[in-house]
Protein backbone atom coordinates (compact mmCIF):
# COMPACT_ATOMS: atom_id res chain seq x y z
CA UNK A 1 0.00 0.00 0.00
CA UNK A 2 1.37 3.37 -1.04
CA UNK A 3 2.34 5.95 1.58
CA UNK A 4 -0.43 8.54 2.00
CA UNK A 5 0.49 12.06 2.94
CA UNK A 6 -2.33 14.32 4.12
CA UNK A 7 -1.48 17.91 3.40
CA UNK A 8 -2.63 21.42 2.83
CA UNK A 9 -0.02 23.22 0.73
CA UNK A 10 -0.82 26.41 2.61
CA UNK A 11 0.66 24.67 5.66
CA UNK A 12 4.37 25.15 6.18
CA UNK A 13 5.11 21.70 7.63
CA UNK A 14 2.99 20.06 4.89
CA UNK A 15 5.22 21.60 2.26
CA UNK A 16 8.34 20.34 3.97
CA UNK A 17 7.09 16.74 3.92
CA UNK A 18 6.20 16.93 0.24
CA UNK A 19 9.55 18.46 -0.71
CA UNK A 20 11.38 15.79 1.27
CA UNK A 21 9.44 12.94 -0.37
CA UNK A 22 9.98 14.34 -3.85
CA UNK A 23 13.69 14.99 -3.25
CA UNK A 24 14.16 11.40 -2.14
CA UNK A 25 11.87 9.82 -4.74
CA UNK A 26 9.63 8.38 -2.05
CA UNK A 27 6.47 7.16 -3.74
CA UNK A 28 3.41 8.69 -2.12
CA UNK A 29 -0.17 9.71 -2.68
CA UNK A 30 -0.92 13.27 -1.64
CA UNK A 31 -4.36 13.69 -0.10
CA UNK A 32 -5.20 17.36 0.04
CA UNK A 33 -7.18 18.72 2.93
CA UNK A 34 -8.37 22.31 2.97
CA UNK A 35 -8.71 22.88 6.69
CA UNK A 36 -9.88 26.47 6.33
CA UNK A 37 -12.91 25.34 4.34
CA UNK A 38 -13.66 22.51 6.74
CA UNK A 39 -13.42 24.92 9.64
CA UNK A 40 -15.80 27.34 8.03
CA UNK A 41 -18.18 24.52 7.09
CA UNK A 42 -18.59 26.05 3.66
CA UNK A 43 -18.96 22.83 1.77
CA UNK A 44 -20.31 19.51 2.93
CA UNK A 45 -17.56 17.67 1.08
CA UNK A 46 -14.94 19.38 3.13
CA UNK A 47 -16.84 18.96 6.38
CA UNK A 48 -16.92 15.23 5.66
CA UNK A 49 -13.23 15.44 4.92
CA UNK A 50 -12.57 17.03 8.28
CA UNK A 51 -14.56 14.39 10.13
CA UNK A 52 -12.83 11.55 8.29
CA UNK A 53 -9.50 13.27 8.66
CA UNK A 54 -9.93 13.23 12.43
CA UNK A 55 -9.67 9.46 12.19
CA UNK A 56 -6.28 9.90 10.57
CA UNK A 57 -5.15 12.65 12.92
CA UNK A 58 -7.23 13.37 16.00
CA UNK A 59 -5.36 16.66 16.34
CA UNK A 60 -7.05 17.65 13.04
CA UNK A 61 -3.86 19.22 11.80
CA UNK A 62 -1.75 18.68 8.73
CA UNK A 63 0.50 17.07 7.82
CA UNK A 64 -0.26 13.49 8.73
CA UNK A 65 0.73 10.22 7.10
CA UNK A 66 -0.63 6.73 6.80
CA UNK A 67 1.92 4.03 5.99
CA UNK A 68 0.09 0.72 5.81
CA UNK A 69 -1.72 0.60 9.13
CA UNK A 70 0.55 3.10 10.79
CA UNK A 71 -0.74 6.64 11.29
CA UNK A 72 1.51 9.51 12.33
CA UNK A 73 1.29 13.26 12.86
CA UNK A 74 3.77 16.03 13.79
CA UNK A 75 5.99 16.92 10.84
CA UNK A 76 9.35 16.38 12.55
CA UNK A 77 8.31 12.91 13.71
CA UNK A 78 7.14 12.21 10.15
CA UNK A 79 10.46 13.36 8.66
CA UNK A 80 12.46 11.18 11.07
CA UNK A 81 10.23 8.20 10.30
CA UNK A 82 10.51 8.65 6.52
CA UNK A 83 14.30 8.96 6.66
CA UNK A 84 14.63 5.77 8.66
CA UNK A 85 11.95 3.73 6.89
CA UNK A 86 12.59 4.38 3.23
CA UNK A 87 15.78 3.04 1.68
CA UNK A 88 18.28 5.19 -0.16
CA UNK A 89 17.80 8.48 1.72
CA UNK A 90 21.25 10.10 1.84
CA UNK A 91 22.80 10.32 5.28
CA UNK A 92 23.07 14.13 5.32
CA UNK A 93 19.31 14.49 5.76
CA UNK A 94 19.43 12.85 9.20
CA UNK A 95 22.91 11.55 10.01
CA UNK A 96 23.43 8.16 11.53
CA UNK A 97 26.24 9.62 13.65
CA UNK A 98 24.60 10.24 17.04
CA UNK A 99 26.33 13.57 17.68
CA UNK A 100 25.55 15.08 14.28
CA UNK A 101 22.02 13.77 14.54
CA UNK A 102 21.65 15.30 18.00
CA UNK A 103 22.63 18.74 16.69
CA UNK A 104 19.84 18.52 14.11
CA UNK A 105 17.41 17.35 16.81
CA UNK A 106 18.22 20.46 18.81
CA UNK A 107 17.25 22.70 15.87
CA UNK A 108 14.04 20.75 15.25
CA UNK A 109 13.07 21.04 18.92
CA UNK A 110 14.03 24.70 19.26
CA UNK A 111 11.89 25.54 16.24
CA UNK A 112 8.47 24.98 17.85
CA UNK A 113 8.61 27.74 20.48
CA UNK A 114 10.71 30.11 18.42
CA UNK A 115 10.67 30.37 14.64
CA UNK A 116 7.34 28.53 14.29
CA UNK A 117 5.67 30.47 17.04
CA UNK A 118 6.85 33.83 15.72
CA UNK A 119 6.40 33.35 11.99
CA UNK A 120 3.12 31.41 11.97
CA UNK A 121 1.49 33.71 14.50
CA UNK A 122 2.62 36.85 12.66
CA UNK A 123 1.23 35.70 9.32
CA UNK A 124 -1.98 34.36 10.84
CA UNK A 125 -2.75 37.42 12.93
CA UNK A 126 -1.90 39.97 10.26
CA UNK A 127 -3.15 38.24 7.10
CA UNK A 128 -4.68 34.76 7.25
CA UNK A 129 -7.13 34.83 10.15
CA UNK A 130 -10.19 35.94 8.10
CA UNK A 131 -9.73 32.89 5.85
CA UNK A 132 -10.54 30.84 8.95
CA UNK A 133 -13.42 33.06 9.99
CA UNK A 134 -11.37 34.81 12.69
CA UNK A 135 -10.48 38.48 13.14
CA UNK A 136 -7.03 39.88 12.64
CA UNK A 137 -5.11 40.58 15.85
CA UNK A 138 -2.49 43.22 15.30
CA UNK A 139 -1.31 43.21 18.91
CA UNK A 140 -0.61 39.48 18.76
CA UNK A 141 1.09 40.04 15.39
CA UNK A 142 3.38 42.64 16.95
CA UNK A 143 4.40 40.26 19.76
CA UNK A 144 4.92 37.49 17.23
CA UNK A 145 7.20 39.69 15.14
CA UNK A 146 9.50 40.20 18.13
CA UNK A 147 9.79 36.43 18.60
CA UNK A 148 10.37 36.00 14.86
CA UNK A 149 13.09 38.61 14.70
CA UNK A 150 14.85 37.13 17.72
CA UNK A 151 14.60 33.66 16.16
CA UNK A 152 16.03 34.75 12.83
CA UNK A 153 18.92 36.45 14.63
CA UNK A 154 19.60 33.25 16.55
CA UNK A 155 19.60 31.14 13.39
CA UNK A 156 22.14 33.49 11.85
CA UNK A 157 24.25 33.82 14.95
CA UNK A 158 24.32 30.16 15.94
CA UNK A 159 23.65 27.94 12.93
CA UNK A 160 24.86 29.98 9.96
CA UNK A 161 28.20 30.97 11.41
CA UNK A 162 30.24 30.52 8.24
CA UNK A 163 32.30 27.49 7.34
CA UNK A 164 34.20 26.86 10.60
CA UNK A 165 34.47 23.09 10.54
CA UNK A 166 35.25 22.99 14.22
CA UNK A 167 32.03 24.74 15.12
CA UNK A 168 29.52 22.64 16.92
CA UNK A 169 26.67 24.53 15.39
CA UNK A 170 27.34 24.38 11.67
CA UNK A 171 24.89 22.75 9.36
CA UNK A 172 27.23 20.95 6.96
CA UNK A 173 24.72 20.28 4.22
CA UNK A 174 20.95 20.24 3.86
CA UNK A 175 19.32 18.20 6.57
CA UNK A 176 15.70 17.73 7.53
CA UNK A 177 16.11 20.91 9.60
CA UNK A 178 16.64 23.04 6.48
CA UNK A 179 13.44 22.75 4.46
CA UNK A 180 11.60 22.03 7.66
CA UNK A 181 11.33 23.52 10.04
CA UNK A 182 13.13 26.50 8.86
CA UNK A 183 12.71 27.41 5.21
CA UNK A 184 9.07 26.46 4.68
CA UNK A 185 8.26 28.44 7.81
CA UNK A 186 10.09 31.52 6.57
CA UNK A 187 8.45 31.18 3.15
CA UNK A 188 5.08 31.76 4.81
CA UNK A 189 6.22 35.37 5.19
CA UNK A 190 5.63 35.68 1.43
CA UNK A 191 2.01 36.32 2.39
CA UNK A 192 2.92 39.55 4.14
CA UNK A 193 2.94 42.90 2.39
CA UNK A 194 6.22 43.24 0.47
CA UNK A 195 7.34 46.20 2.59
CA UNK A 196 6.81 44.24 5.82
CA UNK A 197 8.62 41.22 4.46
CA UNK A 198 11.59 43.31 3.37
CA UNK A 199 11.66 45.11 6.70
CA UNK A 200 11.82 41.78 8.53
CA UNK A 201 14.22 39.86 6.28
CA UNK A 202 16.51 42.43 4.65
CA UNK A 203 18.65 43.08 7.75
CA UNK A 204 19.46 39.36 7.76
CA UNK A 205 21.78 38.81 4.80
CA UNK A 206 22.88 35.34 5.93
CA UNK A 207 19.28 34.20 6.06
CA UNK A 208 18.61 35.50 2.57
CA UNK A 209 21.69 33.66 1.29
CA UNK A 210 20.68 30.48 3.09
CA UNK A 211 17.17 30.68 1.60
CA UNK A 212 18.73 30.75 -1.87
CA UNK A 213 21.04 27.85 -0.99
CA UNK A 214 18.18 25.63 0.15
CA UNK A 215 16.04 26.60 -2.87
CA UNK A 216 18.87 25.65 -5.23
CA UNK A 217 19.39 22.36 -3.40
CA UNK A 218 15.69 21.45 -3.49
CA UNK A 219 14.46 22.85 -6.84
CA UNK A 220 12.45 22.20 -8.97
CA UNK A 221 10.40 20.69 -6.14
CA UNK A 222 10.69 23.80 -4.00
CA UNK A 223 9.04 26.08 -6.53
CA UNK A 224 6.40 23.54 -7.50
CA UNK A 225 5.38 22.91 -3.90
CA UNK A 226 5.20 26.63 -3.14
CA UNK A 227 3.04 27.43 -6.18
CA UNK A 228 -0.16 27.51 -4.07
CA UNK A 229 1.42 29.97 -1.66
CA UNK A 230 2.50 32.24 -4.52
CA UNK A 231 -1.03 32.13 -6.01
CA UNK A 232 -2.54 33.11 -2.67
CA UNK A 233 0.01 35.88 -2.30
CA UNK A 234 -0.87 37.24 -5.76
CA UNK A 235 -4.59 37.19 -4.92
CA UNK A 236 -4.04 38.82 -1.56
CA UNK A 237 -2.04 41.69 -2.82
CA UNK A 238 -4.18 42.36 -5.89
CA UNK A 239 -7.40 42.23 -3.87
CA UNK A 240 -6.96 42.20 -0.08
CA UNK A 241 -10.70 41.52 0.46
CA UNK A 242 -10.34 38.25 -1.46
CA UNK A 243 -8.81 36.62 1.60
CA UNK A 244 -12.13 36.38 3.41
CA UNK A 245 -13.55 33.04 2.46
CA UNK A 246 -13.09 32.60 -1.27
CA UNK A 247 -12.03 29.21 -2.43
CA UNK A 248 -8.41 28.81 -3.36
CA UNK A 249 -8.02 26.71 -6.48
CA UNK A 250 -5.06 24.62 -5.39
CA UNK A 251 -5.28 21.92 -7.98
CA UNK A 252 -7.59 18.95 -8.36
CA UNK A 253 -9.82 18.42 -5.34
CA UNK A 254 -9.45 14.97 -3.85
CA UNK A 255 -12.57 13.31 -2.58
CA UNK A 256 -11.59 11.53 0.60
CA UNK A 257 -12.67 7.93 0.39
CA UNK A 258 -14.42 6.66 3.52
CA UNK A 259 -12.36 3.46 3.19
CA UNK A 260 -9.03 4.58 4.64
CA UNK B 1 33.82 7.15 27.44
CA UNK B 2 34.20 10.93 27.72
CA UNK B 3 32.92 12.65 30.83
CA UNK B 4 29.34 13.90 30.69
CA UNK B 5 28.47 17.28 32.20
CA UNK B 6 24.84 18.24 32.69
CA UNK B 7 24.14 21.93 33.16
CA UNK B 8 20.88 22.17 35.07
CA UNK B 9 18.67 24.04 37.47
CA UNK B 10 16.40 21.65 39.35
CA UNK B 11 13.68 24.31 39.27
CA UNK B 12 13.61 23.76 35.50
CA UNK B 13 11.26 21.03 34.33
CA UNK B 14 13.40 19.77 31.43
CA UNK B 15 16.52 19.87 33.65
CA UNK B 16 14.85 17.46 36.05
CA UNK B 17 13.95 15.11 33.21
CA UNK B 18 17.60 14.87 32.12
CA UNK B 19 18.87 14.27 35.65
CA UNK B 20 16.24 11.61 36.30
CA UNK B 21 17.04 9.84 33.03
CA UNK B 22 20.75 9.75 33.87
CA UNK B 23 20.13 8.45 37.39
CA UNK B 24 17.59 5.85 36.27
CA UNK B 25 20.09 4.51 33.73
CA UNK B 26 23.15 4.82 35.97
CA UNK B 27 24.80 7.19 33.52
CA UNK B 28 27.79 8.76 35.19
CA UNK B 29 27.62 12.55 35.05
CA UNK B 30 28.67 15.74 36.75
CA UNK B 31 25.77 18.06 37.54
CA UNK B 32 26.78 21.69 37.05
CA UNK B 33 24.23 23.91 38.71
CA UNK B 34 23.10 26.97 36.79
CA UNK B 35 20.97 29.15 39.01
CA UNK B 36 18.36 30.83 36.82
CA UNK B 37 16.91 33.10 39.50
CA UNK B 38 20.25 34.88 39.93
CA UNK B 39 20.85 35.05 36.18
CA UNK B 40 23.77 32.62 35.97
CA UNK B 41 22.48 31.47 32.60
CA UNK B 42 23.27 34.91 31.23
CA UNK B 43 26.98 34.72 32.12
CA UNK B 44 29.39 34.86 29.15
CA UNK B 45 30.94 31.57 30.36
CA UNK B 46 27.60 29.81 30.11
CA UNK B 47 26.95 31.27 26.67
CA UNK B 48 29.97 29.25 25.52
CA UNK B 49 28.15 26.12 26.69
CA UNK B 50 24.70 27.07 25.37
CA UNK B 51 24.30 30.15 23.18
CA UNK B 52 20.54 30.00 23.84
CA UNK B 53 21.38 30.65 27.50
CA UNK B 54 18.86 28.16 28.78
CA UNK B 55 18.96 24.97 30.79
CA UNK B 56 19.44 22.09 30.43
CA UNK B 57 22.52 21.67 28.29
CA UNK B 58 25.14 18.96 28.17
CA UNK B 59 28.80 18.68 27.23
CA UNK B 60 29.94 15.22 26.24
CA UNK B 61 33.42 15.12 24.73
CA UNK B 62 33.39 17.61 21.87
CA UNK B 63 29.58 17.71 21.72
CA UNK B 64 27.73 20.60 23.26
CA UNK B 65 23.98 20.09 23.12
CA UNK B 66 20.85 21.90 24.24
CA UNK B 67 17.06 21.22 24.01
CA UNK B 68 16.02 18.53 26.49
CA UNK B 69 14.36 16.21 23.98
CA UNK B 70 17.46 16.24 21.77
CA UNK B 71 19.52 15.48 24.89
CA UNK B 72 17.25 12.63 25.98
CA UNK B 73 17.34 11.05 22.52
CA UNK B 74 21.13 11.42 22.41
CA UNK B 75 21.66 9.89 25.85
CA UNK B 76 19.35 6.97 25.02
CA UNK B 77 21.37 6.22 21.88
CA UNK B 78 24.91 7.09 22.96
CA UNK B 79 25.09 5.18 26.25
CA UNK B 80 25.25 1.41 26.43
CA UNK B 81 22.72 -0.52 28.39
CA UNK B 82 19.81 1.93 28.27
CA UNK B 83 16.71 -0.30 28.14
CA UNK B 84 14.80 -0.13 24.90
CA UNK B 85 11.54 1.09 26.47
CA UNK B 86 12.98 4.56 27.05
CA UNK B 87 13.34 5.22 23.31
CA UNK B 88 12.44 2.11 21.30
CA UNK B 89 14.52 0.99 18.38
CA UNK B 90 11.33 -0.13 16.58
CA UNK B 91 10.71 2.67 14.10
CA UNK B 92 6.96 2.91 14.50
CA UNK B 93 7.04 2.92 18.30
CA UNK B 94 9.86 5.42 18.24
CA UNK B 95 7.95 7.65 15.81
CA UNK B 96 4.93 7.70 18.11
CA UNK B 97 7.12 8.86 21.00
CA UNK B 98 8.72 11.46 18.71
CA UNK B 99 5.27 12.79 17.82
CA UNK B 100 4.37 13.21 21.51
CA UNK B 101 7.69 14.92 22.29
CA UNK B 102 7.15 17.32 19.36
CA UNK B 103 3.53 18.03 20.29
CA UNK B 104 4.61 18.91 23.82
CA UNK B 105 6.36 22.21 23.03
CA UNK B 106 3.32 24.14 21.77
CA UNK B 107 0.81 22.44 24.04
CA UNK B 108 1.58 21.03 27.49
CA UNK B 109 4.81 23.01 27.86
CA UNK B 110 3.30 26.22 26.63
CA UNK B 111 0.28 25.92 28.90
CA UNK B 112 1.83 24.60 32.10
CA UNK B 113 5.02 26.67 32.12
CA UNK B 114 3.27 29.94 31.30
CA UNK B 115 0.55 29.31 33.91
CA UNK B 116 3.07 28.75 36.70
CA UNK B 117 5.29 31.63 35.59
CA UNK B 118 2.50 34.17 35.26
CA UNK B 119 0.77 33.09 38.47
CA UNK B 120 3.69 32.51 40.83
CA UNK B 121 7.27 32.64 39.54
CA UNK B 122 7.54 35.89 37.59
CA UNK B 123 8.54 38.09 40.58
CA UNK B 124 11.51 35.81 41.29
CA UNK B 125 12.78 36.84 37.86
CA UNK B 126 11.97 40.50 38.37
CA UNK B 127 8.83 40.42 36.20
CA UNK B 128 5.24 41.22 37.13
CA UNK B 129 2.56 38.56 37.41
CA UNK B 130 0.17 38.45 34.44
CA UNK B 131 -3.27 37.08 35.36
CA UNK B 132 -4.58 37.47 31.80
CA UNK B 133 -1.72 35.48 30.30
CA UNK B 134 -2.17 32.93 33.11
CA UNK B 135 -5.84 32.53 32.19
CA UNK B 136 -4.99 31.90 28.53
CA UNK B 137 -2.27 29.47 29.54
CA UNK B 138 -4.67 27.54 31.75
CA UNK B 139 -7.00 26.97 28.80
CA UNK B 140 -4.10 25.56 26.77
CA UNK B 141 -3.07 23.39 29.73
CA UNK B 142 -6.56 22.02 30.25
CA UNK B 143 -6.93 21.22 26.57
CA UNK B 144 -3.51 19.54 26.59
CA UNK B 145 -4.33 17.39 29.62
CA UNK B 146 -7.57 16.31 27.92
CA UNK B 147 -5.70 15.35 24.75
CA UNK B 148 -3.11 13.37 26.69
CA UNK B 149 -5.85 11.43 28.43
CA UNK B 150 -7.94 10.76 25.34
CA UNK B 151 -5.12 9.98 22.91
CA UNK B 152 -2.22 8.58 24.91
CA UNK B 153 -3.68 7.06 28.07
CA UNK B 154 -6.23 4.66 26.61
CA UNK B 155 -8.19 2.44 29.00
CA UNK B 156 -6.10 1.60 32.06
CA UNK B 157 -2.85 2.59 30.40
CA UNK B 158 0.06 2.66 32.81
CA UNK B 159 2.24 4.91 30.71
CA UNK B 160 1.87 7.08 27.62
CA UNK B 161 0.80 5.22 24.47
CA UNK B 162 -0.38 2.37 26.65
CA UNK B 163 3.20 1.20 27.10
CA UNK B 164 4.01 -1.20 29.90
CA UNK B 165 7.09 0.80 30.87
CA UNK B 166 7.94 4.51 30.80
CA UNK B 167 9.62 6.26 27.89
CA UNK B 168 11.45 9.58 27.65
CA UNK B 169 8.06 11.12 26.81
CA UNK B 170 6.71 10.08 30.23
CA UNK B 171 9.73 11.69 31.91
CA UNK B 172 9.43 14.92 29.97
CA UNK B 173 5.69 15.23 30.58
CA UNK B 174 5.73 14.33 34.25
CA UNK B 175 8.46 16.87 35.05
CA UNK B 176 6.43 19.54 33.24
CA UNK B 177 3.24 18.69 35.11
CA UNK B 178 5.05 18.55 38.47
CA UNK B 179 5.80 22.26 38.07
CA UNK B 180 2.13 22.81 38.88
CA UNK B 181 2.99 21.84 42.49
CA UNK B 182 3.99 25.49 42.85
CA UNK B 183 0.38 26.60 42.47
CA UNK B 184 -1.95 26.98 45.45
CA UNK B 185 -3.56 23.71 46.45
CA UNK B 186 -7.10 24.83 45.54
CA UNK B 187 -5.94 25.92 42.11
CA UNK B 188 -4.20 22.62 41.56
CA UNK B 189 -7.30 20.70 42.63
CA UNK B 190 -9.39 22.71 40.18
CA UNK B 191 -6.99 21.91 37.33
CA UNK B 192 -6.63 18.22 38.05
CA UNK B 193 -10.21 17.60 39.19
CA UNK B 194 -11.42 16.65 35.70
CA UNK B 195 -8.26 14.66 34.95
CA UNK B 196 -8.18 11.53 37.10
CA UNK B 197 -6.26 9.54 34.49
CA UNK B 198 -3.46 12.10 34.60
CA UNK B 199 -3.24 11.77 38.40
CA UNK B 200 -3.14 7.99 38.13
CA UNK B 201 -0.43 8.17 35.45
CA UNK B 202 1.69 10.52 37.58
CA UNK B 203 1.63 7.93 40.39
CA UNK B 204 2.68 5.23 37.93
CA UNK B 205 5.66 7.27 36.73
CA UNK B 206 6.64 8.09 40.32
CA UNK B 207 6.51 4.43 41.30
CA UNK B 208 8.61 3.45 38.28
CA UNK B 209 11.25 6.13 38.87
CA UNK B 210 11.53 6.41 42.66
CA UNK B 211 13.60 7.10 44.70
CA UNK B 212 15.13 9.26 41.95
CA UNK B 213 11.82 11.05 41.32
CA UNK B 214 11.46 12.34 44.88
CA UNK B 215 15.12 13.20 45.21
CA UNK B 216 15.20 15.22 42.00
CA UNK B 217 11.99 17.06 42.93
CA UNK B 218 13.13 17.92 46.48
CA UNK B 219 14.12 21.45 45.49
CA UNK B 220 10.73 22.06 43.89
CA UNK B 221 8.97 20.94 47.08
CA UNK B 222 11.17 23.22 49.22
CA UNK B 223 10.45 26.17 46.96
CA UNK B 224 6.75 25.39 47.18
CA UNK B 225 6.87 25.48 50.97
CA UNK B 226 8.77 28.75 50.91
CA UNK B 227 6.35 30.39 48.49
CA UNK B 228 3.21 29.26 50.27
CA UNK B 229 4.68 29.89 53.72
CA UNK B 230 5.49 33.45 52.65
CA UNK B 231 2.03 33.88 51.10
CA UNK B 232 0.40 32.79 54.39
CA UNK B 233 2.61 35.24 56.31
CA UNK B 234 1.70 38.07 53.94
CA UNK B 235 -1.99 37.20 54.25
CA UNK B 236 -1.77 37.25 58.05
CA UNK B 237 0.09 40.59 58.08
CA UNK B 238 -2.49 42.22 55.83
CA UNK B 239 -5.18 41.30 58.37
CA UNK B 240 -8.81 40.22 57.82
Amino acid sequence: MKLKVYTDRMSQPSRAIIIFCKMNRIDFEEVRIDLSKAQQRREILFVDCAVLFAEINPMRQVPAIVDGRFKLFESHAILRYLVCTFPGVPDHWYPADVSNRARIEAILDWHHSNLRRGSASLVFNSVLAPKFGLPLNLEAAKEAEKILDSSISKIEGIWLKGKLRSSCWEIFQPSIADPQPSLCEIMQLELLDKKDRERILNPHKKILQWIENVKVATNPHFEEVHAVLYKVRAKLHSNPSSISGESIKSGPKVKLSPKL
Amino acid sequence: MAELKVYADRMSQPSRAIIMFCKMNKIDFEEVKVHLATGQHRNPEYREINPMQQVPAIVHGSLKLFESHAILRYLACAFQGVPDHWYPSDLSNRALIDAILDWHHSNLRRGAAALVFDTILAPIFGRPLNPQAAEEAEKILDSSLSKIESLWLPGNAKFLLGNAQPSIADLSFVCEIMQLELLEEKHRERIFGPHKKILHWIENVKAATNPNFEEVHAMLYKTKEKIHGKMSDDAMKSGP
